[in-house]
């Protein structure tokens, strides 16, 4: 395992665009934790010239809320398609450089290629996971009046949360580069596929015409942004009359967990039938 | 001696083409075996199989007795078509991630990159490189950690005079610490230079194989001379491997059907009294050998 992540780190130490790219990655990761009150707080200004009772400023950093708040932001759309390009570019560069081929000819399993770049993954998102529970800890420090234990670790699931989000939309994205191998056309699909194509789907699926039972839910990339479905933000809920999560619910993890596994499955399969 | 790779009956079709055909080989420890075929003859398709890049449709291989594996394949070092690398990596940095696929260590290193003198450019960026460069990077890589056996496929493909002397070089030079090699190649002179044995494919079979001295073995004819031409054509034509003699002006051209040494060939002369004035053998091209021993075949 150690082997396989140290070919890794050989094969992006002097990469510049994997750096450039994961640069790019905290500059957006935290312009988007850090501004989020700002930009919420102004939006509220607008709200309010058509409102006749004004709605108060919101504080969204402080212990417990800050958890559940910042697992928000750093899994909106737009932040997580960073980890997801990084992870599309590594992949089908191997395709591009037929260094796959070469790794297989100089003794990697086709498994082994597979785990080396999970593994990847999986640091990733331990590393990100880190960074975020820290950037959270600090924030929450430094704006909660009174800190005890109970508050601070009250809504930390949502750190758990953050890690199977960012874990599985990597996932997602590596599933694409190996089914497609060219690197412009996985992205652009996957881009097209994560901000066009499955928001389409859900307002189709969720409309009570079309299906009964409201399944939108089950959309990959969908049910990975709704572990973490709303920032919590009292004023959400008084003016648009939304149902704010409590805690990070075990079902909605299973749910991008089973379509990660799936995944991993097909590419699995999908390596071993094919020729290189 | 030790059988390296046993290849069985595979067979590979893509669509209506038929790319290997029923190809059965056996390379034995220490040769220099040379696949050789013209364009298009399943070459690289073979070399794939072996390599387990592709799957066969029919038939099986092993290596070194056993059926393939990751451990085999990290024993055989392997110059397929063009050369794959990190280009943003330095060559020692692509060394290094060969190694540790390999599990070798990275101390072997320096001697590849002194050997196929790329160790000036040790730092700089494989996409840098030209052409030559990057064909030297690849066999230098192929040689990491001393392996059992090489596998080359059109080593010299593309490459200037210089380089292909530099490649043959140094085949020749791994060759003779006992390292078995297997070279595809559809330049007949190479594989006679280079190889020991051969096998000749056309359209995925294989029409034959065996030595090189014997496979391509040129049935050669000699030009004679002597004081009495009369009594050289009767001497001659007592010779046991006589064909059938062709008068030239002042000389005779004289066909054998196995290969006969000029010295050997003096000797019977000068034991039957006749003394040579002229003797001189004929090589026909090996090209023109080649293609009609392709024609036979068809």
């Amino acid at each position: 395992m150690t082997k396989l992540l140290r070919i890794e780190f050989k094969k992006i130490l002097t990469y510049k665009i994997f750096w450039i790219l994961v640069g790019l990655y905290f500059i957006f990761l935290s312009a988007g934790i850090l501004m989020a009150e700002f930009m919420i707080n102004n939006m509220v200004d607008n709200m309010n010239k058509h409102l006749p009772i004004p709605v108060p400023h919101v504080a969204i950093y402080f212990f417990p809320w800050v958890w559940q708040n910042i697992a928000f932001f750093a899994t909106i759309r737009y932040v997580l398609i960073f980890p997801a390009i990084v992870i599309i570019i590594l992949v089908t560069n191997e395709y591009s450089f037929k260094t796959i081929r070469q790794n297989m000819i100089n003794g990697m399993s086709k498994a082994e290629f597979l785990n080396s770049k999970l593994l990847l993954i999986l640091l990733i998102s331990v590393i990100m996971t880190i960074f975020v529970a820290i950037a959270t800890l600090i924030l929450g420090f430094s704006n909660t009046a009174d800190v005890n234990l109970a508050t601070v670790l009250e809504k930390s699931s949502f750190i758990f949360g953050f890690f199977v989000t960012i874990l599985t939309f990597q996932i997602f994205a590596l599933f694409f580069a190996f089914l497609m191998r060219n690197t412009g056309l996985s992205i652009a699909i996957f881009t097209l596929y994560v901000f066009i194509i499955e928001p389409i789907l859900y307002y189709f699926l969720k409309s009570p015409i079309v299906f009964k039972n409201d399944i939108s839910t089950y959309l990959p990339v969908n049910s990975v942004l709704r572990i973490t479905e709303y920032p919590s933000i009292q004023v959400l809920k008084q003016v648009m009359g939304l149902n704010l999560q409590n805690t990070v619910s075990f079902w909605a993890c299973c749910i991008p967990l089973g379509y990660a596994a799936v995944m991993i499955g097909i590419v699995y399969w999908v390596l071993s039938k094919r020729d290189l | 001696m030790e059988t390296i790779l046993s290849v069985n009956n595979i067979s590979k079709r893509y669509g209506k083409i038929q790319a290997v055909d029923d190809l059965s080989l056996e390379v034995k420890r220490g040769q220099v075996f040379g696949i050789l075929g013209p364009n298009g003859s399943g070459k690289t398709t073979t070399l794939s199989i072996i390599l387990e890049l592709i799957k066969s449709n029919k038939g099986n291989f092993h290596w070194f007795g056993e059926p393939p594996s990751k451990e085999s394949r990290k024993r055989i070092g392997s110059v397929i078509e063009s050369p794959n690398f990190y280009p943003y990596l330095s060559p020692v940095n692509n060394l290094k991630i060969v190694a540790e696929i390999k599990d070798f260590d990275y101390a072997d290193i320096e001697r590849v990159l002194k050997l196929t003198g790329l160790y000036e450019r040790r730092n700089s960026r494989f996409k840098t490189f030209s052409f030559g460069m990057k064909q030297r990077l690849a066999v230098a890589s192929a040689l990491l950690g001393n392996p059992d056996v090489m596998i080359l496929d059109e080593p010299t493909n593309g490459l200037d005079p210089q380089g292909i002397a530099h490649i043959r070089e140094l085949i020749l030079l791994i060759a003779s610490q006992g390292t078995t090699i297997i070279i595809a190649s559809h330049l007949l002179d190479e594989v006679q230079k280079i190889c020991t044995h051969v096998a000749v494919l056309d359209k995925g079979r294989k029409l034959f194989d065996g030595k090189v001295s014997e496979v391509l073995a040129v049935s050669d004819s000699f030009e004679l001379s002597a004081l009495n031409i009369e009594t050289l054509k009767q001497t001659v034509a007592l010779h046991p491997a006589f064909v059938s003699l062709i008068p030239i002006g002042e000389m005779i051209l004289v066909y054998f059907k196995e290969d006969i040494q000029p010295a050997e060939l003096n000797q019977f002369f000068f034991q039957k009294d006749v003394i040579l004035s002229h003797l001189s053998e004929r090589k026909r091209s090996l090209e023109q050998h080649f293609l009609e021993l392709l024609e036979d075949n068809k």
